[in-house]
């Protein structure tokens, strides 16, 4: 008896594998749009990374690693981003900034000015002469109250962030937490200040040893950026029944029908060292 | 009686004492089970002499109004499964009677189909399907778990809305378009664990009547379909309990008198066990540090009811529903808490005026909630939404003599909602923060309706309900006419239309194809207009033969006011909701067949629906405006549906039963584009973003299911008991559950560095959820 029990044990295991399989679909056609990605950043150089997007069902091959990229990028294009009386011309050229891993392919030697509620209007004329285009500001910083480091009875530190959300024009915010350096991402969230009274507080729960690495940084996002980056977020769920997914919100227009960013992006950073 | 019934029977008496007739007695009084003193809902008073009848209402009372006759008069009484029974009365004078029926010895011997057949024939009532808890129990279940509201889901024009759900689509309507009662009161949430379990105990349940269109006037409120449950009295004979172990949750419900034959209660739970083994398991490896605990899950249900008859025309009734879903997870750090449920109440007074006016009056509470707490040290965070309910109702059932049977009544609901209501802060109080909304709705309807029977083949029935909805200094109004007829082309084979209007001013937000216990319920407000929907039907019913029903019905339904989520809506914490919303139109149309037999040693049904439905016109759904002005197709558009039942009664002890399921492959929205996404310094890149065209836009492969069942019974000297084994999914189909799409990513170097990831393969994957699953339960009654 014992023995036909686990047979049948081994008979329902061995049924209930293979509830996932491939399957054969055919998706609604789909044109490519121009995507573009502009984070005006003060103290950097005006820098955008302007690609293109593809059928899902369109894969890269890796063979030719140059000519694959090249598939990716959108070349041969005029941007400029023009504030105040100025106009700043950004190259085609493929840069890689090392220490970020961050790739553009137009860049200016220029760098952003930290000039608080001035407009940067973003013009781009593609190869085709389709346009894109857009417009944006950067906020101010809001800094950080204090940042707190609490122990439990096993040597373990939490991190509490506090800041306080100034009064007025509702405003928005991306909390990110690095472990180690920038390459190691723990947290990453946005929020606005809707249920905030005044001072906000992010945490972590008790998992730093003294000595441990952290690095807290408060984005202050315009609502652009918060709606295009939740939006992303979302769309990269590729199906299921927990979610709904939508199309990205974006900043960008023109005749170029584009997808895309472009944004001010003021932050504080701090680095914490968990003490002894 | 109160001063607004006196008004209500002056009006009404005023109202119709024109067609007041003499020359008629009325045979009036309540069919009971003999065994329990259940009242039986639907049971047929034939007369066939005069070839009229009349059905008990859901309270069992009957009242039927027969021309004056110096002879006595033949009546038979009948109830599906359950001895006919045949009275001759006086012809002459107006008779009161309490009637009990035999419950058959086993189903084959029971010949009384064809007066309630006949009877369904001949009413102008149509698009309803009834479900007794007892059919639903000898079906086969997911887990053994019986479930009324699954059961259901076999009934054409009425699918389900996931694998293994019980969530609800009738006739095109979305699951908030449902009016779930239990005795009455408003059930928000019927589910339990995402739906995959109803709230409804089997075992506490007498019976289930759905109304997919021709809606009576007395209902109101969901556009789409009323789900009207009956809990049972309890026995007011003898003391009995039964129960069942099965291989997710034990039952036992506890029935007696109070006082023999005038009053009774019943008592009703289950609950899961799951969270019993887990908490066995988390403790033994308390002493491990490598163990990560298992979360604690567990659901559990408990209705109650009592009834005390005051006198012959004067009943008592309180009953109640109270369940939760329990979630937790907890460690030395960690105080994870979520719950939901629902909680009603139910005090219903039956009276009887004078021959053949009878009285219901009801007050109802209603309430669901969810909660989630977390506590670390130092803070705490709560939220949660709820809606609480509290509604009266006074409606009236009138025979008249000349062929007219009366329906009147008024009802009034305070809505109360707590949406999105959160409470986060740490001990000290230096910081907190609050959000939410706390909304109040006022909903009252009235209505007056009748049915009459014009000719021998004509019954035509005609209702006005007049509804609204009062919300601050919002205020709407709607008539809602509701009109059905039936033309008997000959004994066998009728004609029926209905027409009926319905509006709905309580909404559900639930974002996703999944019945989540988070979805909140919104009232109407300024902005956020009523639903309407107008639906009219077409159909024939005809008796083949002594024991097959036959029905095809076609329908169109035209839907306003739709709700559709905008893009990437924010529906968690979030103070202005109504900014996520888009407001559009829709309509559905399809058909339906029906052929059933309900008696001898097989029975069963076969239903088929084909259908359409689409919604559109939806501005600011999307950024783009894609969609604005145009219709699409939701999840739910499920072309072809097939279900077929059915149960044979091999002999006394065992029963086998089966159904098979086919339906068209509902809909998904899947992206038809790719991009990638960088992101900005200290964030990694997204190498594949979806972006998503048209909604809806591919249909998934078709669901087809077998499940088999059998059912062994067992007579011990203590009473009886059985073993029902369940195999769900018989042949192993994998049906599909959800698709999504599953690309490879590689690296791209140049010059040695990595500067991107790309998809270089793209497949898409279909994942079922449930392969073939064996069930046993053991049950038990003495």
């Amino acid at each position: 008896m014992r023995n036909l029990i686990l047979l049948l044990l081994a008979l329902l295991g061995l049924l209930s594998c293979g509830l996932e399989k491939e399957i054969e679909i055919k998706l609604p056609e789909y044109e490519s749009q121009p995507v573009l990605e502009c984070y005006l950043e003060p103290g950097q150089p005006f820098r955008l990374l302007l690609t293109k997007s593809a059928f899902f069902f369109d894969p890269f091959t890796l063979d030719n690693p140059l000519e694959t990229f090249s598939q990716l990028l959108l070349s041969e294009a005029e941007v400029q981003i023009k504030y105040l009386d100025r106009t700043i011309v950004l190259p085609n050229r493929l840069i890689l900034d090392p220490l970020s891993g961050k790739v553009y392919n137009y860049q200016s030697e220029e760098k952003v000015p930290n000039l608080l509620n001035t407009q940067f209007e973003l013009y781009v004329e593609l190869k085709d002469g389709t346009i894109i285009e857009s417009s944006t500001f950067l906020l101010e910083k809001i800094p950080f109250d204090s940042i707190v480091v609490e122990k439990n009875n096993q040597n373990k530190a939490r991190v509490l962030t506090y800041f306080s959300d100034p009064p007025g024009e509702k405003n928005y915010y991306r909390r990110m937490l690095h472990f180690g350096s920038l390459d190691s991402l723990i947290q990453d969230f946005t929020t606005d200040d809707s249920f905030a009274d005044n001072q906000l507080v992010f945490g972590t729960s008790f998992d730093y040893a003294p000595g441990d690495t952290l690095i807290n940084t408060l984005f202050h996002m315009t609502k652009e950026y918060f709606d295009y980056y939740n939006s992303i977020v979302n769309s990269s769920n590729l199906g299921g029944p927990f979610i709904q997914p939508g199309e990205l919100t974006v900043n960008v227009f023109g005749s170029a029908n584009p997808l895309g960013i472009f944004t001010g992006l003021n932050f504080v950073r701090d680095t914490l060292i968990v003490p002894e | 009686m109160n001063s607004i019934q006196h008004l209500f029977l002056f009006t009404f008496f005023f109202f119709f004492s024109i067609v007041l007739v003499a020359q008629n007695v009325t045979i009036r009084g309540t069919l009971y089970d003999r065994e329990n003193g259940e009242t039986l809902i639907g049971a047929t008073i034939y007369c066939p002499e005069f070839e009229k009848g009349a059905l008990s209402n859901e309270y069992g009372f009957f009242s039927l109004t027969l021309p004056q006759s110096k002879e006595k008069i033949l009546l038979r009484f009948s109830y599906v499964g359950f001895s006919d029974e045949n009275l001759l009365l006086p012809g002459d004078k107006d008779t009161v009677l309490n009637i009990k029926l035999y419950k058959g010895i086993a189903l084959q011997e029971v010949v009384v189909q064809a007066d309630s057949d006949r009877e369904r024939l001949n009413s102008t009532q149509m698009s309803v399907a009834n479900i007794s808890a007892k059919e639903a129990k000898l079906l086969p279940a997911l887990f053994g778990e019986v479930d009324i509201l699954k059961t259901v889901q076999l009934k054409p024009g009425i699918q389900s809305g996931a694998e293994g759900s019980s969530g609800l689509i009738v006739r095109g309507g979305s699951p908030d378009q449902n009016l779930i009662l239990l005795d009455e009161a408003i059930v928000y949430n019927p589910n339990h664990l995402f739906g995959f379990f109803s709230t409804f105990n089997a075992d506490a349940v007498k019976d289930l009547k759905i109304y997919k269109g021709g809606f009576p006037a007395e209902y109101g409120g969901r556009l789409s379909s009323v789900i009207d449950v009956r809990l049972r009295d309890g026995n007011n004979q003898k003391f009995s309990a039964s129960g069942g172990v099965g291989l997710i949750t034990s039952r036992l419900t506890v029935e007696a008198p109070i006082v023999e034959g005038k009053s009774s209660f019943i008592v009703s739970g289950r609950r899961t066990y799951v969270d019993l083994i887990t908490n066995g398991i988390n403790k033994a490896n308390a002493s491990n540090p490598d163990f990560n605990p298992i979360p604690g899950y567990n659901f559990y249900d408990l209705n109650a009811k009592a009834n005390y008859k005051l006198s012959d025309k004067d009943q008592l009734f309180v009953s109640g529903y109270f369940g939760r879903d329990v979630f937790s997870f907890n460690n030395e750090f960690f105080n994870f808490g979520f719950n939901w449920g629902n909680a009603t109440l139910t005090t219903r007074w039956n009276h009887v005026y004078g021959k053949n006016l009878f009285s219901n009056t009801t007050f109802v509470f209603s309430n669901y909630q969810y909660d989630i707490s977390n506590q670390l040290p130092g803070f705490s965070f709560n939220f949660g939404s709820s809606v609480k309910d509290f509604s009266l109702k006074n409606s009236y059932f009138y025979t008249l003599g000349n062929g007219h049977v009366i329906k009147a009544g008024v009802e009034a609901t305070q809505h109360n909602f707590s949406i999105g209501r959160l409470r986060a802060g740490n001990d000290d109080g230096s910081l907190s923060f609050t959000a939410g909304n706390n909304l109040k709705g006022f909903q009252w309807a009235t209505y007056l309706s009748d049915e009459w029977e014009a000719t021998s083949l004509l019954k035509v029935s005609g209702g006005l309900r007049l509804s609204g909805f009062v919300n601050n200094n919002t205020y709407y109004a709607h008539l809602e006419p509701r009109m059905a007829a039936k033309y008997s082309l000959n004994p066998i084979l009728s004609l029926k239309g209905s027409y009926a209007r319905m509006a709905q001013y309580v909404h559900l937000i639930a974002n996703t194809g999944i019945s989540l216990p988070t979805d909140i319920w919104y009232p109407t407000t300024e902005n956020v207009r009523p639903q309407l929907s107008d639906q009219l039907a077409l159909g024939m019913a005809a008796l083949l033969g002594k024991n097959i029903f036959l029905e095809i019905e076609g329908y169109y339904k035209n839907l306003q006011n739709q709700l559709e989520f905008k893009d990437n809506a924010n529906l968690f914490v979030n103070d202005d909701l109504e900014n996520e919303f888009a407001f559009g139109k829709g309509y559905a149309t399809g058909m339906e067949v029906t052929l059933e037999k309900k008696n001898g040693r097989i029975q069963g049904w076969i239903g088929y629906t084909l259908a359409w439905i689409n919604r559109g016109r939806f501005e600011s759904l999307d950024g783009s405006k894609i969609m604005e002005g145009r219709y699409f197709r939701p999840r739910y558009d499920r072309r072809h549906d097939l279900s077929v039942v059915a149960i044979y009664e091999l002999n006394r002890r065992i029963t086998m039963t089966s159904s098979f399921i086919f339906g068209s492959g509902d809909l998904t929205w899947l992206p038809s584009g790719r991009a990638y996404y960088q992101g900005i310094v200290g964030e990694n890149s997204r190498p594949v973003t979806a972006i998503y065209g048209d909604r809806n836009n591919i249909r998934m492969p078709s669901y087809h299911r077998l499940d088999l069942g059998m059912v062994l019974k067992f007579f011990p000297s203590w009473g009886e008991s059985d073993l029902t084994f369940s195999i769900y999914n018989a042949y192993d189909r994998r049906n599909p559950y959800f698709l999504f799409l599953q690309p490879e990513l590689q690296p791209l170097e140049v010059n040695g560095e990595v500067i991107a990831e790309l998809p270089v393969g793209v497949s898409a994957r279909q994942v079922s959820l449930f392969p073939i699953l064996p069930s046993v339960t053991w049950n038990f009654k003495f």
